[in-house]
C-alpha cells in the first residue's frame, strides 16, 4: 500500500484548517471535498485538481468539524459557537441551525443510513442525536459520571466529549473524551454499554474500520493510535511512532490500512497486517488536524486521502 | 687403569698405587711420598685423584702438607710444583668461596685463596697458572676488571694459554662483550681442540647472546656429546626449546629440563625455569617449592630476581596481591636497572595499581616504558591510571601514543575511545570505530560493549539512524528482534487491563509456553536498553516498551528499566501506573534517588503536594544532598507554594520564594552550570521585578540549553517572554512565544497560546489576540478559562471600538465590535448556562455580570452600529453626491476644453483668413497704397481682447471649482457636529461601568477578604477576572493566569509574570537525567590481567 502526492493547496483557507470530509457524488456531480477551518468558512473543493467549487460563510469563531450526509445532498458543520449549521451541499442553502445548551458542539458524523446526526457535546459529556428530516432532538447520550464523592469540579471536565464514530451498521456509537475513554453506546436503546481504557490523554479521533465492524480506531495526544475490539472490550493493538499527538485517524475503504494526521506534522500510513507505520508524508509544515479517505463505491475510481493543516493547506494523495 | 709409581728413595724401585685404589686415609699416603721424599708433582697427581674421587678432605690434607713450611724448605728449588700445589688450594678455595652461599664463610674462602695465590707468586711472579687463578678468583669475586688484568697478563706473555683465554672470555661475556668473548673461546678451543666440554658451553652461551641460536644450539649439544651429564647445556638447550614458543618444543624443553633438575636439583636457572614452566600449567605449589629452592641455592642477582618474580607472579595470579606484592618488591630490589629485568617492575605497577596505589604504580609503568618505549599494553595503562588520577590530558597523550604505535591494535583504539568518550565524544566516536574496523578486518568477534558505545555516542549526536544500526548490532539476534519488528503477537488484552499495559509480562510467558525459555543473555542488558531508549527518543514506543518489559522480566533488579516505563507510562499521562512502577523501581533500591525524585512529581502531578516535598526530601537525602534534582525540585516545590496559594499571603510567599532561590544557589554553588538551576533563579528574580538581571540568566539559558538533544528546556524560552513582555517588549514576546510553542510543542501547548494571546492584548492586536484564543480553545477544549477570556477579549476590543472618537473609526469597525459583543454575548451566555452544571467552577453570577454587561453594552452598540451604518449611508451619498459633482466637473472640464480647442481652431481659421484677407488686401494696399495702416492695428488689439477674455473665463471656472470643494469639505464638519451628540453614549457607558463594577466588587468582596486589589478601581471585567481565578476549577498548582487580569494595569505589575511559575519546572528533566545514567557507556576497565 501507498500513498502518492497528487495535489497541495497552498492558503486553501485564510486561516488553520482544522476539518474535512468527503461528500458523496450524486446524480449531478462527484464527491467532493469539505473543509472547515477557523478563518469562519466552510469550503468546497473538486477533486483532483482541487479547485475552489465554493466558499461559504455563515459561521461565527473557528468551524470544528464538517461531515456530510451519505446522500451528499447535505452537509452540516459545527463550530466554536457552539452552532451546528446543516446546509444543502449544492446550493449553500441553510437547512437547519441547531444548538442544543449548555453543550458545545465538536465533531459530528451523520449515521451511515442517513437517519440521525450525532454532534458530540464537549463538557456536557454526552451525544446529542438529531433527527435529519425534522432536526429535532431525539436523544442525548449521557457518560455516566465517575462514581465517588468529589467528582464535581475536576473531574467534570474529564468526561468532555471530543470525538465520536458511528459503527459500520449503525448499531453502535463510539465517543472519545478528554480524559482517555473512549464510551461505547447502544444506540437503539440510547444505553452506555462500557469503557474502553488505555489512553489517558485527550482522544481526539474515532474511526471504526468499515470491513470488520468489531475494530475501532482511536488517536490520542498521547500519540498513540488504539485497535479496539469493541465487543470483546479487549485493546488489540497499539500502535506508535507519532511524536506529538495524534489529531484524526481515519480506515481505508479497504479496511487494510490507517492514515492519521498529528501535531508532528505529519500524515502517517499504517499497514494494519504489520502494524507499523509504512509510510510518511511531510508536506505539511503544521499541525495535521484531519485526515480523510474517500469512501469507496460510486463511479470515482481510485483511492483518495485528504489532510487538512494549521499551515492552511490542503493536501489530495492517491492511495493504492 | 692407571697407577703412579712413587720412586722408592735412594733406589731404582718404585711404589706402584693405582690410582682407583688410593686409601681411604690419605695419611698413609703422605707417610709414603714424606718418606720416598716423592717429587712433588706426584703429590699433586695424588691430591687431584683425590679430588675427583671425590674425597675432598683427602686432597686438602694432602696439599695443605705439600704447601706446608717444612716441604718449602725441602723441596726449595721446586718451584714449579710448590707454585701448582698453591694454585690447586687457591683454586679449590676459590670454588669453595664461589659456591658458598653464605657470606661470611664465603669471603673466608676467598681470603684463604688470596693466600695461596700471593703465596704462590711470592714463589714466582711470572708464573702463569698463578695469574690465572687469580684471575678465576678475582672473577668468582666479581671484580671482572681485575679479572681482565690478571688473564691479560698472562696473555701477554703466552697468547695460546687456554686457560687464561677461557678466563678471558669468562671476563668478556660477563662484560657483556658476547663477540669478544666467543672469539677468545674459538681461539682457546683452536689451541687446544680437546679442551673439556665447558668451552663449547661458553661458545654456545655466546653465540645465544648474540642471538645466533642455531649454532648455539650446535654448541650445547656438542657439549651435551662430551658430557651427557651437563646441565647448563641442558639447561641451556631446554631454554632454547622452551622459547621456540611451540608445544612440542615446549615439551622438549620440560623433559630436559627434568633431566637437569635430576641430574643437579640444584641448578637455580633450571628450577626458575620449571618454575614458570609450572605457573603456566597452574601448578602453583611446584612454582612455589622450585622457587623457593632456587631461592636457597642462589644469590645471584638476576636468577634470584627470576626466582622472587616466579613467585610473585604465582601469588599474583592467585589473587594474593599483598604477598605479590612483596615478592614483586624483592625481586625488583635485587634488580639493578630496570633493563636488566623488567618484568618485575610490571608486575609490580599492576599490583599497586589493584591495590590502589595508583602513584607508586605510574612511577613503576613509568620504568617498563623506559624499557619498552613502545609498549603498547603499559602505554595504554598509564592512559588509564592518568584518567583515574584526573589528568586527562595525559592520559589521552599515552592513548593516542598507543594507538599510533600499534595502529592495527583494537583494543588501544577501544581504550582511548573510552577515554575521550566524556571530554571529546567525536574523537570518541572516532576512535571507536577505527576499533570496529580493526575487529572486524582481523575477523574478531566485536564486543557489544564497543557497538553499544558507538550507537550511544550517535544518539547522543542526534544521528538516530546511525545508532540504531550499531545498537541492533550490538544486541544481535534474539527474542527482542521479533518484539521490535512486532512479530510477536500477544492475545488481545483486556480494555480494562490495558490501563496497566505497561507492567504486563503476559507476552512474555506466552512466549515460554510457546517456544520455551525467553533468553537474554547480560551481557546485551545495557545495549538493549540503550536500543529501547532509542526506539523511545524516535517516538517507537510500543517496542521500547516491550524491551524495557524483556529487561525487566529477566532481570527484575534493572531499575532504570522500571524508571523508563514509568517514564512512558508518565508521558502517557498514565500517572496510576507510573507511580506503581517506580515503586517498583523502589522495591529493588528504596534509596534510589533518581526513582525518588520521579516519585515526587508524579505525586506533584497528583496534586499530592505534602507527600511530593516528603519524597523530594528523601531523594536529596538518599544522596546525601548531592543529588541537584531533588534539591531543584524542592526549590520548584517552594515556589510552586509561593505562587500556588491565590489568596497570596504577602508573608507566604516571600518565605517560600526565599527557600525556593536558597536551594537553586545551593545547587549553583554545587554545580556552576546547572542550567536548570540558573533557570530557577532567574524565575526567582523575575519574580521580584529584576527583569534586567532575569534576562540576562534566561538568555545564557537559552543559549547554552541549545547544544544538546538531552536538554529541551522550553521553560526558558517563556520565561524570557515572559520578561520580554513585563518589559512592555511585546513584538520580542511574541515571536518567543511562537518559537518555543513550534520548537518544542508542535503547537500543542494551549498555555503558551494563552501567553501569546494576553501580549496580543496587551498589544490592543485584537484580531491576532482572538485567533490565538481560538486556536488555544480548540487545542484545549475543556478550559473554560480560554472561552472566558476569549469572552472578556470580544467585549474589550467592542468596548473600545465603540468609545473611539467618532472620526477615528470606520463604520466597518463598529460593525465588527457589534458582531464581536454578539459573540461574546454567546460566550458568556454558553458559560453561564454551563455554569449550572458544574463543567468549569466559575462563579455563575460574575459570568452574569459580563453577560448582562454585553448585552448592555450590545444594546448600545445597536445604536453606534445604526448611528455609523447611517453615518455610513451619509457618507455614500456624499460620496456619490461628490463622485456626481466631479463627474459633472469633469464633464464640464472636457466640455471647456472642447470649447478652447474649438476657439483655438477658429483662430487659426481666423489667422488664416485674415492672412488671406491681408494677403488679398496687401494686393489690393498694393494697388490702392495710400489708406491702409490704422485699419489693421485696430484689428489686432481686437484680437488681443478676445484671447484676455478667454483666459479670465478659465480662471474664473477654476475657481468655482475651488468653492464647490471647500463646501463639500464642511459637510463632514457639519456631521461631525451632529455626532457631538451622540458621544453621550459612550459617556454613558463609561457610567455603566463603574456603575457595574460597584456591585462586581461588593461580590468580591463577599467572596473574599482582598479588598486592596479591588480597590484600585479597575474595569468591571478585571476585577470579575481576578476573583474567577480563585474559583478555577482546574489545576490548583497550575493555575492559568487570565490575561485579563491585568486588563487596565501598567505591565509592570507582578501577575503579569505570573505564567512563569508553571513552566520553570517541568519535571521533564527526570527523564533526562534518567537517560543520562542509563547511557553511561558501559565500558569495563580491563586493566588488571594484562598478562
Amino acid at each position: 500500500m501507498k500513498l502518492a502526492g497528487l495535489k497541495s493547496v497552498e492558503g486553501a483557507h485564510d486561516e488553520s484548517a482544522w476539518a474535512a470530509a468527503w461528500v458523496p457524488e450524486t446524480d449531478t456531480r462527484p464527491s467532493l471535498l469539505l473543509t472547515g477551518s477557523l478563518d469562519e468558512t466552510v469550503r468546497l473543493w473538486r477533486p483532483d485538481d482541487l479547485e475552489l467549487e465554493r466558499t461559504s460563510t455563515g459561521h461565527c469563531l473557528g468551524v470544528v468539524w464538517v461531515a456530510a450526509h451519505p446522500s451528499g445532498v447535505i452537509a452540516a458543520s459545527s463550530s466554536l459557537d457552539s452552532f451546528v449549521r446543516v446546509f444543502d451541499v449544492d446550493t449553500n442553502a441553510t437547512i437547519a441551525t441547531l444548538e442544543a445548551p449548555p453543550s458545545e458542539v465538536w465533531k459530528l458524523q451523520f449515521n451511515p443510513k442517513g437517519t440521525t446526526l450525532a454532534v458530540a457535546g464537549g463538557g456536557s459529556a454526552s451525544v446529542n442525536l438529531w433527527d435529519t428530516s425534522t432536526w429535532q432532538l431525539i436523544a442525548t447520550l449521557q457518560i455516566p459520571r465517575p462514581e465517588g464523592p468529589k467528582h464535581s469540579d475536576k473531574s467534570g471536565n474529564k468526561k468532555f466529549v471530543l470525538s465520536l464514530a458511528w459503527s459500520p451498521d449503525g448499531k453502535r456509537l463510539a465517543c472519545g473524551s478528554m480524559d482517555g475513554t473512549i464510551s461505547i453506546f447502544d444506540v437503539a436503546r440510547a444505553k452506555f454499554l462500557h469503557h474502553l481504557e488505555g489512553h489517558f490523554m485527550p482522544v481526539r479521533s474515532l474511526a471504526y474500520s468499515p470491513i470488520e465492524p468489531r475494530l475501532l480506531f482511536s488517536g490520542s495526544d498521547d500519540a498513540h493510535i488504539h485497535m479496539y475490539d469493541v465487543e470483546g472490550k479487549t485493546l488489540a493493538g497499539a500502535m506508535s511512532g507519532h511524536a506529538s499527538w495524534v489529531l484524526s485517524v481515519d480506515v481505508a475503504p479497504d479496511g487494510a490500512a490507517v492514515a492519521s494526521g498529528s501535531s508532528d506534522r505529519t500524515v502517517r500510513l499504517w499497514d494494519l497486517g504489520m502494524r507499523a507505520a509504512v509510510q510518511t508524508m511531510s508536506s505539511h509544515t503544521d499541525q495535521v488536524w484531519a485526515v480523510a479517505f474517500r469512501p469507496s463505491g460510486g463511479s470515482s475510481r481510485g483511492g483518495r486521502l485528504a489532510s487538512v493543516s494549521d499551515d492552511k493547506s490542503i493536501s489530495l494523495y492517491d492511495y493504492s | 687403569m692407571a697407577c703412579v709409581y712413587i720412586p722408592v728413595h735412594n733406589s731404582q724401585e718404585e711404589v706402584r698405587v693405582a690410582l682407583d685404589q688410593l686409601p681411604r686415609d690419605a695419611t698413609d699416603i703422605l707417610d709414603i711420598l714424606k718418606a720416598e721424599q716423592a717429587p712433588l708433582d706426584l703429590w699433586l697427581t695424588i691430591a687431584r685423584e683425590y679430588f675427583k674421587q671425590g674425597k675432598v678432605d683427602q686432597f686438602r690434607q694432602i696439599l695443605e702438607e705439600g704447601s706446608s713450611p717444612e716441604i718449602d724448605e725441602y723441596y726449595a728449588d721446586v718451584r714449579y710444583e710448590r707454585i701448582a700445589i698453591l694454585n690447586a688450594l687457591g683454586a679449590y678455595y676459590s670454588y669453595l668461596g664461589k659456591i658458598e652461599t653464605k657470606q661470611r664463610e664465603k669471603e673466608e674462602h676467598f681470603i684463604l685463596a688470596t693466600q695461596y695465590y700471593n703465596k704462590a707468586s711470592r714463589i714466582d711472579m711470572h708464573e702463569p697458572s698463578t695469574w690465572v687463578g687469580k684471575g678465576q678468583l678475582l672473577l668468582a669475586k666479581g671484580e671482572v676488571e681485575q679479572a681482565f688484568a690478571a688473564f691479560k697478563i698472562v696473555l701477554d706473555g703466552d697468547r695460546d694459554n687456554v686457560p687464561a683465554l677461557l678466563g678471558q672470555a669468562c671476563v668478556e661475556f660477563n662484560r657483556g662483550r658476547y663477540s669478544d668473548s666467543l672469539e677468545l673461546y674459538k681461539r682457546a678451543l683452536r689451541v687446544h681442540p680437546d679442551c673439556p666440554a665447558a668451552v663449547r658451553l661458553g661458545i654456545g652461551l655466546c653465540r645465544y647472546k648474540l642471538g645466533q641460536f642455531g649454532k648455539a644450539r650446535q654448541a650445547f649439544e656438542r657439549v651435551l656429546q662430551l658430557d651427557e651429564e651437563n646441565v647448563e647445556a641442558l639447561v641451556a638447550l631446554a631454554v632454547m626449546d622452551m622459547h621456540a614458543n611451540e608445544a612440542a618444543g615446549i615439551r622438549k624443553g620440560v623433559e630436559k629440563m627434568h633431566k637437569a633438575f635430576e641430574i643437579y636439583p640444584y641448578c637455580a636457572m633450571a628450577l626458575n625455569y620449571l618454575a614458570n614452566h609450572f605457573f603456566f600449567t597452574g601448578q602453583h605449589f611446584l612454582v612455589e617449592q622450585l622457587t623457593e629452592t632456587a631461592l636457597v641455592v642462589t644469590n645471584h642477582g638476576p636468577t634470584k630476581s627470576h626466582s622472587y618474580y616466579n613467585l610473585a607472579r604465582s601469588y599474583h595470579s592467585k589473587g594474593d596481591y599483598e604477598k605479590a606484592g612483596l615478592y614483586y618488591m624483592a625481586s625488583v630490589k635485587e634488580v639493578n636497572k630496570p633493563h636488566e629485568f623488567v618484568f618485575p617492575y610490571y608486575g609490580l605497577s599492576q599490583v599497586q595499581l589493584k591495590l590502589g596505589d595508583l602513584r607508586s604504580s605510574v612511577s613503576n609503568f613509568e620504568k617498563v616504558l623506559e624499557v619498552y618505549p613502545d609498549n603498547c599494553e603499559t602505554l595504554k595503562v598509564l592512559g588509564h591510571i592518568y584518567l583515574q588520577l584526573g589528568q586527562f590530558e595525559k592520559g589521552q597523550e599515552f592513548m593516542k601514543k598507543a594507538t599510533k604505535v600499534d595502529p592495527r591494535d583494537a583494543q588501544a583504539s577501544l581504550d582511548l575511545g573510552e577515554l575521550l568518550i566524556s571530554s571529546d565524544p567525536a574523537a570518541a566516536l572516532d576512535a571507536f570505530k577505527t576499533a570496529h574496523s580493526l575487529l572486524k578486518k582481523g575477523g574478531q568477534e566485536v564486543p557489544v560493549d564497543l557497538l553499544n558505545n558507538i550507537g550511544v555516542i550517535h544518539f547522543e549526536r542526534g544521528e538516530f539512524e546511525l545508532a540504531e544500526q550499531s545498537l541492533t548490532e550490538a544486541v544481535g539476534d534474539g527474542i527482542w528482534i521479533s518484539l521490535i519488528e512486532g512479530k510477536v503477537k500477544s492475545n488481545p488484552t483486556d480494555a480494562a487491563e490495558s490501563v496497566r499495559l505497561y507492567k504486563d509480562m503476559k507476552i512474555f510467558t506466552e512466549l515460554e509456553e510457546d517456544d520455551g525459555p525467553v533468553e537474554l543473555p547480560w551481557n546485551k542488558v545495557t545495549a538493549l536498553f540503550n536500543l529501547a531508549r532509542l526506539l523511545e527518543e524516535i517516538h517507537k514506543t510500543e517496542p521500547a516498551s516491550l524491551l524495557y518489559r524483556l529487561i525487566v522480566y529477566k532481570y527484575p533488579d534493572y531499575v532504570d528499566a522500571y524508571l523508563r516505563l514509568a517514564a512512558i507510562a508518565k508521558t502517557r499521562n498514565n500517572i496510576q501506573l507510573s507511580i506503581e512502577l517506580v515503586n517498583d523501581a523502589l522495591k529493588v533500591n528504596d534509596k534510589c534517588a533518581n526513582a525518588l525524585s520521579m516519585l515526587g512529581d508524579l505525586e506533584l502531578k497528583n496534586d499530592d503536594w505534602v507527600k511530593a516535598k516528603e519524597t523530594f526530601r528523601a531523594a536529596s537525602e538518599a544522596t546525601g544532598g548531592k543529588d541537584s534534582y531533588s534539591t531543584l525540585s524542592l526549590g520548584n516545590w517552594n515556589y510552586f507554594a509561593a505562587m500556588r496559594n491565590e489568596r497570596r499571603n504577602p508573608k507566604l510567599e516571600a518565605t517560600h520564594l526565599e527557600k525556593a532561590k536558597e536551594l537553586y544557589t545551593r545547587v549553583l554553588v554545587q554545580h556552576n552550570s546547572n542550567l536548570y538551576a540558573a533557570n530557577g533563579a532567574g524565575v526567582v528574580l523575575a519574580e521580584k521585578g529584576q527583569f534586567d538581571v532575569s534576562r540576562d540568566i534566561f538568555t545564557q539559558v537559552q543559549e547554552a540549553a541549545s547544544g544538546s538533544i538531552f536538554i529541551q528546556m522550553p521553560d526558558v524560552w517563556i520565561n524570557l517572554a515572559h520578561v520580554y513582555f513585563a518589559q512592555g517588549n511585546f513584538d520580542l514576546a511574541v515571536k518567543m512565544y511562537q518559537n518555543c510553542l513550534r520548537k518544542f510543542y508542535y503547537n500543542t501547548e494551549s498555555h503558551i497560546l494563552l501567553y501569546l494571546a494576553r501580549t496580543h492584548y496587551e498589544a490592543e492586536q485584537w484580531q491576532d489576540c482572538k485567533k490565538t484564543l481560538l486556536r488555544a480553545i480548540h487545542l484545549s477544549p475543556s478550559n473554560y478559562v480560554l472561552r472566558f477570556d476569549a469572552g472578556v477579549m470580544m467585549q474589550k476590543y467592542s468596548a473600545l471600538t465603540l468609545q473611539k472618537e467618532k472620526n477615528k473609526r470606520t463604520a466597518d469597525e463598529v460593525r465588527s465590535a457589534f458582531a464581536e459583543l454578539k459573540n461574546a454575548v454567546r460566550v458568556f451566555g454558553q458559560l453561564s448556562a454551563a455554569a449550572n452544571l458544574n463543567f468549569h467552577g466559575f462563579d455563575e453570577k460574575k459570568i452574569a455580570t459580563h453577560a448582562e454587561y454585553c448585552k448592555h453594552l450590545l444594546e448600545a452598540a445597536k445604536l453606534h452600529c445604526e448611528a455609523a451604518q447611517r453615518e455610513e449611508e451619509q457618507a455614500r451619498q456624499r460620496q456619490e453626491l461628490a463622485r456626481q459633482v466631479a463627474l459633472a466637473e469633469e464633464a464640464r472640464r472636457k466640455a471647456e476644453e472642447q470649447r478652447k480647442k474649438q476657439l483655438e481652431k477658429r483662430k487659426l481659421e481666423d489667422e488664416l483668413k485674415r492672412v488671406e484677407q491681408q494677403e488679398e488686401h496687401f494686393k489690393r494696399v498694393k494697388e490702392q497704397w495710400k489708406s491702409s495702416g490704422p485699419k489693421r492695428r485696430e484689428r489686432s488689439d481686437n484680437d488681443e481682447e478676445e484671447g484676455g477674455h478667454s483666459e479670465k473665463r478659465r480662471k474664473r471656472g477654476g475657481k468655482k471649482r475651488k468653492e464647490r470643494g471647500s463646501k463639500s469639505r464642511y459637510e463632514p464638519e457639519e456631521t461631525e457636529a451632529d455626532m457631538v451628540d451622540d458621544q453621550e453614549y459612550p459617556e454613558d457607558e463609561d457610567a455603566n461601568l463603574n456603575y457595574r463594577e460597584g456591585p462586581a466588587n461588593e461580590t468580591q468582596e463577599q467572596d473574599d477578604d482582598e479588598v486592596e486589589e479591588n480597590a484600585q478601581g479597575l474595569l468591571a471585567a478585571a476585577g470579575l477576572e481576578d476573583s474567577d481565578a480563585d474559583d478555577e476549577p482546574s489545576n490548583a498548582g497550575k493555575r492559568k493566569p487570565a490575561w485579563s487580569e491585568s486588563d487596565d494595569d501598567a505591565p509592570e505589575q507582578q501577575p503579569n509574570i505570573s505564567p512563569v511559575r508553571e513552566n520553570s519546572a517541568e519535571p521533564q528533566e527526570s527523564d533526562t537525567e534518567v537517560i543520562e545514567n542509563s547511557e553511561k557507556p558501559n565500558g569495563d576497565d580491563d586493566m588488571d590481567e594484562d598478562d
